[in-house]
């Protein structure tokens, strides 16, 4: 059997993951913790740092970095804090998990971030994820697989958007 | 110390923003791991990796782009960015010399918004590029 029929996945399981959620977490932004991404990210910007410095660059407190946002859901996820109707089985997982037990690598091929606002110090933020596409491509007499999760982040106590996140994984033989 | 600030009115098409380097190191990748809350063994565990085929550890592909975010921010203010989008074109090894490239491609009002986009890139001295992008920032206006 050649790679390519191994590696297909059957178009119903592809399009009944789409639209799917993939979980909710309410994350608590905490200043330590984007220091300490500041720092790995090589942002020196004082503003990420102090807040007499964010104060005086017109910003209500200290910003996170932009690619922050696909770490948060990392920490500062506090039990006491989720919601009880989570979802707990992750749709990525049904079409991704099987292809992996045969082989393969998962890359991230692509990420987007849209942003309302910034993310700040001390939001409580809301992460609401779904599975926006699902689909395979050939190249090369191999099968790619395409699965495309969207997290929208709002602001808990105002219900308003924050940041959009889109993330482009795709599973290659 | 404050940050510097871009106008739109001092921004043309062409233009480009101060270039971040870095000689990309192993501790640069466990900072990040720990930072990130991503363990993956192939960005830190160099045994890992070499079983799995690699050469040798590589880079995260969100520390490549997290890397030209700080340039970016570098350039048009931290909280500026409207939006962020790149693909992820090649792995980052230990002791690449990395270049970040970020030139304005557009100048633009939407409503009360002064927008600037911006083609964003990072490749190696050599030219080979590892993340390739675009971002939209609002800046302030001096009117």
């Amino acid at each position: 059997m050649d790679n390519v029929e191994e590696t297909q996945v059957a178009d119903d399981i592809l399009s009944e993951i789409i639209g799917k959620p993939t979980g909710t977490t309410v994350v608590t932004v905490e200043r330590g913790q984007l220091a300490l991404f500041a720092k790995a990210v090589k942002d020196e910007n004082p503003v990420t740092r102090d807040l007499s410095a964010a104060s005086e660059a017109g910003l209500p407190g200290i910003p996170a970095p932009p690619t922050y946002p696909f770490v948060m859901g990392n920490f500062g996820v506090y039990p006491e804090l989720q919601s009880e109707d989570a979802p707990s089985a992750n749709p990525m997982a049904a079409v991704l998990g099987p292809l992996m037990a045969k082989g393969g690598l998962i890359l991230h091929g692509e990420q987007e971030f849209t942003y309302h606002r910034p993310v700040f110090a001390g939001d409580v933020l809301v992460g609401e994820g779904k599975v926006v596409d699902a689909y395979q491509k050939e190249s090369k007499g191999k099968t790619m697989t395409f699965v495309v999760v969207e997290t929208a982040w709002s602001d808990q106590s105002s219900g308003d958007p924050v940041c959009t996140s889109r993330m482009n994984i795709i599973h290659r033989v | 110390m404050g940050e510097q600030v871009l106008y739109f009115e001092d921004v043309a098409d062409g233009d480009e923003a101060p270039v971040r380097s870095l000689v990309l190191s192993r501790t640069d990748l466990v900072v990040y791991a720990g930072a990130s809350g991503d363990y993956n063994p192939m960005h830190h565990d160099e045994v890992k990796a070499k079983a799995a085929g690699q050469p040798s550890v590589f880079g995260h592909g969100m520390f490549s782009m997290g890397f030209l975010g700080s340039a970016i921010t570098d350039f048009v203010g931290e909280g500026n960015v409207r939006r962020f989008q790149v693909r992820f074109a090649r792995q980052t090894w230990p002791d690449e010399d990395l270049r970040t490239r970020i030139v304005v491609t557009g100048k633009r009002v939407e409503g009360d918004d002064h927008l600037v986009d911006l083609d964003v890139r990072l490749h190696n001295v050599e030219g080979e590029e590892k993340v390739v992008g675009e971002a939209t920032a609002v800046v302030p206006s001096r009117t």
